[in-house]
C-alpha cells in the first residue's frame, strides 16, 4: 500500500509537473511578445497545478519551486510592463481575474510585489490586503504554501527601519503586524491539519506537519531579521504575541517546535531579558510537551553565550538568571510526576553546566544543582537507562572540564551522593575519567582528607566486595584501570612527612581492604612512595629543639613490612620477593641493620617457600646476590649468615651452567673494593674454585651426552673472573692459577666446534693484551702472565 | 525579439550553523551586521541587482538553515542553482571538515548537467576573529582543499567588518554567469492550435 502511495504520488508529480511546463513555455512565449493577456492566462494555468491534493509536503515544495522560480519571470515582465505605462493599479485588478483562487492570489501576490516596488501605495496598505486575501485558502497544505510565498516576497519589502519601504505612515510596526498576522495564521492552518482526515491517518498527519514546520517557523526568523525589531519591541509585542499564540494553539507539536524556533532565531542578550516570560510560558504548555528539551537548549545558548562573551557575564547576575532558571526547572519537575529520569538528569546537566560557565566563582550554585539532581534521584535506586547514564556521567564530567581540578569538584559535597546512583560499571567508568583529569592536568592531591573524599568516589576501581557476583570484567580493561589507579598513586602527596604518612595508611586501608586482584598492581607504587617517604625523613638528631617526630623510619619499615605481606596470599610471590629486597636495600640507607635483616629473612623465605620455578630461582638469586653485596649495614655475624644461605642456594639450583654462575657471582660477595671489611681473598678463592668444579662436571656431562657443547663458555666467563680479581689486586688469585685456566681452555678440543666460545676467548685474550699495555701497577700485573 | 534573457542568477549558501551565511548574505546586500546569533529556519533569499559588462543580473542568494533540524521540508530551492557559495568558520576545524559533505550533498541533491564543472565558490569567514590569533584552518590548508576540487575560487571575508565580501560575490556572480547551467529546455509534445494563434513552435526560440 505504502509503496504504491510513493508510486502514485511519483506519477502524480510527474503529471503535474509536465502540464506546469508546458504551461510555463506559453507564459514565457507570451512575455516574450509581451502578452500581458496570454502571460497571465498560461500563468493561471500553471498555478492550477499547485490545487491539487495528492502530494506529500516534500513533493509539493517541489512543484511550488517550479513555480516560484516562473514567477520570479513573471514578476520581472509586470515591472517592465508598468515601466511601459501599464498602471500597476490596473493590473493588480487584472490579475484577479483568474478564474480559480489559488492561482488567482499566487498572481495577487506577484503583482502585489510589483506594486510595492513601484510605491504608488504604502507599502503596509497592500501587505494587509494581500495578507487578508490569503484568507481565501482553508486547505491547511495549499494555504501554508501559498502563505510562505507572500511571506517570501514581501520579505525585502517590509516597512522596517532603514528600509526604503518605511514612510511616515509605513512603520516597522505594520512590518511586525503583517508578519505576525500571517504567522498566526498560519500556524492556525498547521494545527488544524492535526484535526482533519481519519484518526488512523494519525501518523502519517504528524510526519506531514513535521515536514511543513518549517513554513510556519520562517514567519519568527523573518521577525528576527528585522532591523527594527529590538529589545523594546521584541519583549513589548513580538514575544508576548507570539507566546499568547503558541499557548493557545493547545498544539503539542505546534508548541514544541516553536518555543525551540524563538530560542534559536532570537539574539541571547533578548532572552536574557526576557527570561521570566519565557520561562513563565513553559508551565503553560501542554503536559505532553518535551519542556526539557526546550529549556536544555536555551541553556546551552546561553552557557554558550557566556562563554564567549566575559563582558556580558554582569548582564547574567543581574537578571538573576540562575535562580530564574533553577526555579522554573523545580516547578516542571515538580508538574510533572513521571517525568523519565533521562528528562530529568539532561535537565539538570544543562543547568550545571550552564552555572559553571556563567558563576565559575559559585560552588554553591553547582553543589546545589547537584542536590537538586540527588533528591530527584532518591528513592529510584540505580539508574538502569543507559542514555541516562550517560547524562550523568556528563553530568559528573562537566565540573572536572571546566575547573581541571578535581580538588574543586572535591569540595562538592553533593557529588559522591550523584556518584552513588550510577551502577557498578559507570562507577567505574566515572573513576576513570577523574583519574584522566587528575593526570592530564597534574592535579597533587595534597591532604589525607582529599584522599579519603578522591577514594570515595573512585571506589569503583579500588573495591570490589560489593560487586555483585558473577560480573564478568575484561582482563584487559581491569588491567588497564588498576594501571591508572597506580598512576595515582604518585599524584597523591605532600612534603610533609607526617601528611604524606597519612596519606600512605589511607592507601594501605583501602587497598588491602579493596580484594586481592588488585594488589599486585597497587601495593609496587605504594611501596614506592613510601620508600620516598623514608629518603626525605629529617636525619635523626637535625632536630635538636625536641618535637619527637612521630613518623620514624622505623615505623614506616613496620608499615611496609605489613603491605609487603599481603602479596604472598595473592599469591604473587616473586613481587613481595623484590619489594622486601628494596625494603632491605632502603633499610640499609638509613642503617637499620635489625629491619634489614627482617627484610632479607623475608626475601629468603619466600625464596625458599614459594620460588620453585628453576628459571625464577636463578633470578631471584641474581637479585638476592646484587643486593646482598650493596648491602653495608650489616655486622659480621649477620653478613655471614646471609652470604652463607646465598651461595648454598646457588649451590642447589637445578642446572649444573646455573650453579656454576651463581656460585661465581658469590664471590663478589666477599671482595668489596670500598671496604676493607669485606676482604676475604680466601672464600673468593674458593667460590671460584668451586664454579671451576662445577663446570668440569658440567663438562663431563655434556660429553657423555655428546655433540652438546657450552661447557667452555662458563670456564672462560671464570677466567674473567679470576681477571677480575687479579687486577683488584687479591693476593689469592695467583699468576699460576689464571695461567693454568688459559692453558686448560686453550686444551679445550670442545672449542673448535663452539665459534661463539672461540671468539668470547679471544676478546678475552685481547683484553688481557690491552691491559698489558697500560703504564703502572696494572700493566705491570698483566705483564706477568705468560700465555 | 531578444533571446531568451538571463537576468537572473540563482546563488546558494550552505555550510554549518554558526558559521556565519546570514550575516554574509546580509553584510553584501544590505550593509549591515549583527553579532548576534540567530538561527535561519527553511531557506530564505535576498536579492540584489549587479551590473556585469554592461549588463545588469539580479543576483538571487538562498541563505540556508545550518542546523539540520530547520531543513524540515528538503531542499527542493536547489534546483536551478548558477552557483554555490560553500562557507566555513576558519576558527573552526569541523566547519571546515564539513564541507566535502555540504558540496556532496548539493551535487546529489541539485544534480546539475555538467557537476565536474559546476561553480563552487569556498569563502572562509570570521577571519578578524580575535585579530586572527584563534583561527585553525590555514590559508594553505583551505586552497588546497579547493584545488583538490577542481580549482574553486576561494576569499577570505570578515562579513564583520565586511573585508572582501564585496569582491567574494563579484566573484560569485561571475562564476554564476559563465555557469553552463541552462534552463531546462521544454518543448511541448502538442500544439494547442486552438489556443495558441501564434507562429508554430519550431524548438527554437530564436
Amino acid at each position: 500500500m505504502i509503496a504504491d502511495g510513493a508510486e502514485d504520488e511519483e506519477k502524480w508529480l510527474a503529471a503535474g509537473a509536465a502540464a506546469f511546463k508546458q504551461n510555463a513555455f506559453y507564459m514565457q512565449r507570451a512575455i516574450d511578445s509581451n502578452n500581458l493577456k496570454d502571460a497571465l492566462k498560461y500563468s493561471a494555468q500553471m498555478l492550477s497545478e499547485l490545487r491539487t491534493s495528492k502530494l506529500s509536503p516534500p513533493k509539493y515544495y517541489d512543484l511550488y519551486m517550479r513555480a516560484f522560480d516562473e514567477l520570479r519571470k513573471l514578476e520581472i515582465f509586470f515591472m517592465e510592463e508598468t515601466r511601459r505605462g501599464c498602471s500597476v493599479i490596473e493590473l493588480y485588478e487584472l490579475v484577479q481575474h483568474a478564474g480559480n483562487i489559488l492561482p488567482r492570489l499566487y498572481l495577487l501576490c506577484t503583482a502585489g510585489s510589483v506594486y510595492i516596488k513601484t510605491k504608488e501605495a504604502p507599502s503596509k496598505e497592500i501587505l494587509k490586503d494581500l495578507v487578508e486575501m490569503c484568507r481565501g485558502i482553508q486547505h491547511p497544505l495549499r494555504g501554508l504554501f501559498l502563505r510562505s510565498y507572500l511571506a517570501q516576497i514581501s520579505r525585502d519589502k517590509l516597512p522596517d527601519i532603514g528600509s526604503e519601504y518605511e514612510g511616515d505612515a509605513d512603520t516597522v510596526t505594520d512590518a511586525v503586524e503583517f508578519v505576525l498576522l500571517n504567522f498566526t495564521e498560519m500556524n492556525k492552518l498547521w494545527v488544524r491539519m492535526q484535526h482533519q482526515g481519519p484518526a488512523r491517518e494519525k501518523e502519517r498527519r504528524e510526519k506531514e506537519r513535521g515536514e511543513l514546520r518549517d513554513l510556519v517557523g520562517k514567519n519568527l526568523h523573518v521577525l528576527s531579521q528585522l532591523e527594527g525589531v529590538d529589545l523594546d519591541m521584541y519583549r513589548d509585542t513580538v514575544l508576548p504575541r507570539v507566546l499568547e499564540q503558541i499557548v493557545n494553539c493547545r498544539d503539542e507539536i505546534a508548541q514544541y517546535y516553536l518555543i525551540d524556533c524563538i530560542i534559536q532565531v532570537f539574539p541571547d542578550e533578548y532572552h536574557l531579558q526576557t527570561l521570566d516570560v519565557l520561562l513563565g510560558a513553559c508551565p503553560q504548555l501542554q503536559p505532553s510537551v518535551d519542556i526539557m528539551t526546550v529549556l536544555s537548549r536555551l541553556m546551552e545558548r546561553l552557557s554558550n553565550y557566556a562563554a564567549l562573551n566575559a563582558e556580558v557575564l554582569p548582564y547574567f547576575l543581574q537578571v538573576e538568571a540562575f535562580s530564574k532558571l533553577n526555579n522554573a526547572i523545580g516547578k516542571v519537575i515538580e508538574a510533572q510526576e513521571d517525568m523519565p529520569i533521562l528528562s530529568a538528569v539532561t535537565l539538570y546537566s544543562s543547568l550545571l553546566k550552564f552555572t559553571l560557565h556563567v558563576h565559575p566563582d559559585r560552588l554553591d550554585y553547582a553543589d546545589q544543582v547537584l542536590g537538586s539532581c540527588v533528591k530527584q534521584l532518591s528513592g529510584k535506586g540505580k539508574i538502569d537507562d543507559t542514555r541516562a547514564t550517560k547524562e550523568l556521567v556528563s553530568l559528573l564530567s562537566a565540573p572536572l572540564e571546566k575547573y581541571n581540578d578535581v580538588v574543586t569538584a572535591l569540595k562538592l559535597t553533593n557529588y559522591p551522593l550523584v556518584v552513588e546512583y550510577l551502577d557498578t560499571e559507570t562507577k567505574r567508568i566515572m573513576a576513570t575519567v577523574i583519574i584522566r583529569s587528575i593526570m592530564k592536568n597534574n592535579t597533587l592531591i595534597t591532604t589525607a582528607e582529599k584522599v579519603e573524599a578522591l577514594f570515595e568516589l573512585i571506589k569503583g576501581l579500588i573495591n570490589d566486595l560489593d560487586e555483585p557476583q558473577g560480573l564478568e570484567v575484561d582482563e584487559d580493561d581491569f588491567e588497564e584501570e588498576q594501571n591508572s589507579v597506580a598512576r595515582l598513586i604518585h599524584m597523591l602527596y605532600n612534603d610533609d612527612p607526617e601528611e604524606m604518612f597519612k596519606i600512605v595508611s589511607i592507601l594501605k586501608k583501602h587497598f588491602l581492604t579493596g580484594g586481592p586482584k588488585r594488589l599486585k598492581f597497587t601495593i609496587p607504587p605504594l611501596v614506592v612512595s613510601t620508600l620516598k617517604l623514608i629518603r626525605r625523613l629529617p636525619v635523626e638528631g637535625d632536630n635538636p629543639f625536641g618535637k619527637e617526630a612521630s613518623v620514624t623510619a622505623t615505623k614506616i619499615f613496620q608499615f611496609l613490612n605489613q603491605i609487603i605481606e599481603a602479596l604472598p596470599n595473592v599469591p604473587s610471590p616473586d613481587l613481595a620477593f623484590r619489594l622486601y629486597l628494596q625494603c632491605a636495600e632502603a633499610a640499609n640507607k638509613c642503617d637499620e641493620e635489625p629491619i634489614a635483616y627482617e627484610f632479607f629473612t623475608q626475601a629468603y623465605i619466600l625464596y625458599e617457600e614459594e620460588i620453585s620455578d628453576s628459571k625464577a630461582q636463578v633470578t631471584a638469586l641474581q637479585l638476592i646476590i646484587g643486593t646482598l653485596q650493596r648491602m653495608h649495614v650489616f655486622g659480621v655475624e649477620n653478613r655471614d649468615t646471609l652470604t652463607h644461605k646465598a651461595t648454598g642456594y646457588s649451590a642447589k639450583l637445578l642446572k649444573k651452567p646455573d650453579q656454576c654462575r651463581a656460585v661465581y657471582a658469590c664471590s663478589h660477595l666477599f671482595w668489596l673494593e670500598d671496604r676493607e671489611t669485606i676482604q676475604d681473598g680466601e672464600r673468593v678463592l674458593l667460590c671460584l674454585k668451586r664454579a671451576l668444579k662445577i663446570a668440569n662436571s658440567a663438562q663431563q656431562m655434556a660429553n657423555k651426552a655428546r655433540g652438546s657443547t657450552g661447557s667452555v663458555t662458563l670456564f672462560i666467563e671464570i677466567l674473567n673472573k679470576y681477571l677480575y680479581f687479579y687486577q683488584k689486586g687479591v693476593p689469592q688469585i695467583t699468576v699460576e692459577s689464571v695461567e693454568s685456566l688459559i692453558k686448560l681452555i686453550k686444551n679445550e678440543e670442545s672449542m673448535a666446534s663452539d665459534p661463539s666460545a672461540e671468539s668470547f676467548f679471544a676478546s678475552t685474550l685481547q683484553f688481557m693484551e690491552f691491559e698489558k699495555q697500560k703504564e703502572g701497577a696494572i700493566g705491570e700485573r698483566y705483564q706477568e702472565i705468560k700465555v | 525579439m531578444p533571446s531568451r534573457r538571463r537576468t537572473l542568477l540563482k546563488v546558494i549558501i550552505l555550510g554549518d550553523s554558526g558559521v556565519g551565511k546570514t550575516s554574509l548574505m546580509n553584510q553584501y546586500v544590505n550593509k549591515k551586521f549583527s553579532n548576534q546569533y540567530k538561527a535561519t529556519i527553511g531557506a530564505d533569499f535576498l536579492t540584489k541587482e549587479v551590473q556585469f559588462e554592461d549588463r545588469l543580473f539580479t543576483l538571487q542568494i538562498w541563505d540556508t538553515a545550518g542546523q539540520e533540524r530547520f531543513q524540515s521540508l528538503g531542499v527542493a530551492f536547489y534546483r536551478g542553482a548558477d552557483c554555490c557559495v560553500l562557507v566555513y568558520d576558519v576558527n573552526s576545524m569541523k566547519s571546515f571538515e564539513n564541507l566535502n559533505n555540504w558540496r556532496e550533498e548539493f551535487l546529489i541533491q541539485a544534480s546539475p548537467s555538467d557537476p565536474e564543472n559546476f561553480p563552487f565558490v569556498l569563502i572562509g569567514n570570521k577571519v578578524d576573529v580575535d585579530g586572527g590569533n584563534s583561527r585553525v584552518v590555514s590559508e594553505k590548508k583551505a586552497k588546497a582543499w579547493c584545488a583538490s576540487k577542481g580549482n574553486i575560487p576561494y576569499f577570505e571575508t570578515s562579513a564583520k567588518e565586511g573585508t572582501n565580501v564585496e569582491e567574494a560575490f563579484q566573484c560569485i556572480a561571475k562564476n554564476a554567469l559563465k555557469s553552463g547551467e541552462e534552463e531546462e529546455l521544454y518543448l511541448p509534445d502538442t500544439i494547442d492550435v486552438g489556443t495558441s494563434n501564434q507562429q508554430r513552435s519550431t524548438g527554437c526560440e530564436c
